[in-house]
């Protein structure tokens, strides 16, 4: 699955991640690597953007940058 | 004695939210310089630090970054400053790695990244107050062994731990401590080897490993740009490089971030102790439930845009007015000073006084905005409200963080568009400064209430006039919306979007101390860098309007004023009763030949024609131009060509009725009357999209360049003919 179907509540873990996305990239510097344990910590009112929380920091994402991120469910 | 830090230079970087500015104006005071970096809008901050010892070193404060990537230009400025080639200055002698004790993996990442560049690097542990708090605890000892660079806790906001920083930063000037970097697998090794060859040997680049890594683990590098090789012939080199590290096994893209957290990952164990568990959710995380919640969230959004709009369109009027009056008081005792002198009168009085007055005016929402936008910034919030409001911003090429500036300008461009400093994004930053002027200002407000006075509500009632003037505030935005649509198509293709990755950091309390500091920075800014502009700009339009003043008008004027009174074809001076109401009367109409024998009343009866598809005459025509500084002086010189003096506002019933029963003097519609319900909704298009405002300009200009300010200008000034002559063509063809 990927990070941009991910519901509230769950605890997820990063399998891989597409680098071509300059988003991702910038998620990478920040550490989100694979193995990574990520959860969904909030949703925007209009469902776009979410934010993450990995390493005990929280990320906001677009739905779109964020689907470049595959995730399971741990 | 020598003395060896005299003239250093020591940058400051770090993450985004880390502190980082903080401690820059802790260390500087108030001996800060702000500027651009040359040809990028990215904001460039020097300051002096005063050493203890008596020495004083430069201190850059680069943009916060999360990598020296190179994928925004923040990044981009921040690897061209440390290796030397930003601004054609000398690279720093020293790099301080503002790191965030709460975020240290992830901040260390920087500093490793940086230290490859080949620059001396000293470490702050910032916000260890928040660490000690939380229960979290940090060996420095470790962690200086292990990286062997300095690591000096500090607290920006109390101060604590500078003198430590200071005596950290003299030891390393001189002995250039050097940070542990990775033990690059074979691969890698092999293709930094081969760019060496390539660059350096072959082609003699003056490049450092540092930069060659860049080369090799970015997709697009900004070092690429700095090569004297042609690209044609680099991008192979590259291609290839990158190539055989993918077949040896290590994504190019991806490799980097996997290697070099590998490295820091065993470095960090022990250091980072935990006194008590972490709690589960943090306290931030238990405030975004609210603030972040579908209805609350939004609510208390709404709420805090609403007391931000508040302030900048209506508390800071009580200011604005005393500035007015204050100016006008001004006027009043240098005209009564030079009454001697007319012309030097009106220079002091309307042009120099006036011009003055024309910057400062601004100045109350500036300060009032920037106050609210320090506390949102400083405690949190703006990251927030951006993720709140993203959606709506991302189909045009904006994003979330587009709101505040774009609802500023609501009440002023000028601070909306200083306001856009917020935005990290350089294309986001672009489109919304390009854009807001399209927002319709308070400053447009006296235009729509004279004609909807003087022509919607006697016709229609105070419903549709209501109506009206509510529609008119939202004809701005409706354009706006397109046009940035296609300036995101059009404008900088090649440059793409930075990716809207952000950050939500913790909730902190502000401080009182920068938030003021912010709050006046950005007001003498504007003052010093788009003031004088503005203040040129009215003494050239005050030319304009005062030129040539041929001295034979005030006879001619007085006698056929006389002749019309009297009625007698030569009547004696002795004829006429001098009443006040007469002289007034008299000097109004001296006052509105002046004005049409002025170059700028030459000017508009020459460009009348340009005008008449729209339906305007030639005195609505010379109000079009000479509100070209500032929209709501056409109130003024309307009041001046037709003879009723200067001092009418838009609440005036002389002024209304005047309107409405001014005809055409000559030309096709010889005797019906000049303004109607589309002359008066054509009027109000126009200004509602035009870029009547040289304060406006001379800001965009300071944010942008020149070239965009003209290029604004002639847009939105062609967007407005355009739309006034459809709103006009179509009305009369309706009515």
């Amino acid at each position: 699955m990927r990070l941009n179907e991910i519901k509230k509540g769950g605890l997820f873990r990063v399998k891989n991640l597409n680098c071509c996305n300059d988003c991702v990239s910038r998620l990478m510097s920040m550490g989100l690597l694979p193995d990574q344990e990520i959860r969904l910590a909030h949703e925007a009112p209009l469902g776009d953007p979410i934010a993450v929380e990995f390493n005990g920091c929280h990320i906001s994402v677009r739905l779109e940058d964020a689907a470049h991120v595959e995730v399971e469910p741990i | 004695m020598s003395t060896p830090l005299e003239g250093r230079r020591i940058a400051l970087i770090g993450n985004p939210n880390t502190g980082k500015t903080s401690l820059f104006n802790t260390l500087t005071g108030m001996r800060q310089r702000v500027g651009n970096y040359s040809g990028v809008t990215v904001e460039k901050k020097t300051g002096t630090w005063l050493l203890p010892n008596g020495h004083e070193v430069e201190l850059i404060d680069l943009p916060g970054t999360y990598s020296l990537s190179a994928i925004s230009l923040d990044e981009r400025v921040a690897v061209d400053v440390i290796t030397g080639h930003g601004m054609g200055e000398k690279e720093p002698d020293l790099v301080i790695v503002v790191v965030d004790v709460e975020n240290l993996r992830r901040n260390l990442f920087l500093a490793s990244q940086a230290s490859e560049l080949g620059v001396p690097i000293v470490i702050a542990l910032n916000c260890w107050d928040v660490a000690e708090k939380k229960g979290l605890q940090i060996d420095c000892k470790l962690l200086e062994q292990r990286f062997g660079v300095p690591v000096v806790p500090t607290v920006a906001k109390r101060k604590s731990g500078t003198d430590g920083l200071a005596k950290a930063v003299e030891k390393a000037i001189e002995t250039k401590p050097v940070m542990a970097r990775p033990q690059w697998p074979e691969p890698v090794q092999k293709a930094i080897r081969t760019l060496k060859e390539e660059f350096i040997t072959k082609r003699g680049e003056a490049l450092r490993e540092g930069e060659l890594q860049r080369l090799i683990f970015d997709r697009k590098s900004a070092v690429c740009e700095r090569l004297k090789t042609p690209p044609q012939e680099y991008q192979p080199i590259i291609d290839a490089v990158r190539d055989q590290l993918y077949k040896d096994g290590y994504q190019p893209d991806a490799a980097e971030s996997t290697l070099r957290f590998r490295f820091l990952n065993p470095l960090l164990n022990d250091v980072l102790e935990r006194q008590a568990a972490m709690k589960k959710r943090s306290t931030s995380e238990s405030i975004d439930q609210l603030l972040l919640h579908k209805f609350w969230g939004l609510l208390v959004f709404v709420s805090m845009m609403y007391v931000v709009f508040q302030s900048v369109y209506t508390w800071a009027g009580p200011i604005m007015d005393l500035i007015e009056g204050v100016v006008g008081w001004v006027q009043g005792i240098a005209s009564d000073a030079l009454v001697a002198t007319p012309m030097l009168q009106s220079l002091v009085a309307d042009g120099i006084i006036g011009g003055v007055g024309a910057f400062l005016v601004f100045l109350p929402q500036i300060l009032v905005l920037f106050f609210f936008i320090s506390l949102l910034e400083a405690s949190g919030y703006m990251a927030r409200a951006a993720f709140l409001m993203d959606k709506l911003f991302q189909w045009c090429g904006l994003n979330g963080k587009s709101f505040v500036p774009l609802l500023t300008s609501f009440a002023c461009a000028i601070p909306g568009i200083m306001a856009t400093r917020t935005i990290n994004d350089n294309k986001a930053r672009l489109i919304t400064i390009l854009v807001a002027p399209l927002m319709s200002c308070s400053a447009r407000l006296p235009v729509y209430l004279l004609l909807i006075g003087a022509f919607i509500e006697p016709q229609y009632g105070p419903n549709v006039a209501g109506a009206t003037l509510f529609a008119m505030h939202f004809v701005g935005a409706f354009v706006a919306a397109p046009f940035a649509w296609v300036l995101n198509k059009t404008v900088n293709k090649g440059r793409k979007p930075t990716p809207f990755v952000m950050e939500l950091p913790h909730y902190r309390v502000p401080q009182v101390k920068l938030v003021f500091y912010r709050m006046f920075e950005s007001g003498k800014e504007f003052v010093v860098r788009a003031g004088t502009v503005i203040f040129a700009m009215t003494i050239i339009i005050w030319a304009l309007l005062y030129f040539p003043r041929s001295e034979t008008i005030e006879s001619e004027i007085t006698e056929q004023y006389i002749q019309e009174i009297t009625g007698s074809e030569n009547p004696e001076p002795t004829d006429i009763q001098w009443t006040p109401e007469a002289e007034a009367e008299l000097s109004k109409r001296i006052d509105a030949t002046y004005l049409e024998q002025s170059y700028m009343g030459r000017f508009g009866k020459f460009v009348q024609p340009v005008f008449a598809p729209a339906g305007y005459d030639w005195k609505i025509t010379v109000g079009v131009l000479a509100s070209f500084p500032a929209r709501e002086i056409i109130i003024s010189t309307l009041g001046i060509t037709y003879a009723l003096g200067g001092e009418v506002d838009e609440e005036s019933d002389d002024l209304r009725s005047t309107l409405s029963n001014t005809k055409w003097e000559s030309g096709p519609r010889k005797g019906e009357p000049v303004f109607n319900i589309p002359v008066a909704l054509s009027i109000m298009v126009f200004f509602a999209l035009c870029m009547q405002c040289g304060a406006t300009l001379a800001v965009i200009a300071k944010e942008l360049s020149w070239w965009w300010a003209t290029g604004s200008f002639v847009a939105l000034t062609s967007l407005a003919w355009i739309a006034a002559v459809i709103v006009y063509q179509v009305g009369m063809w309706l009515v």
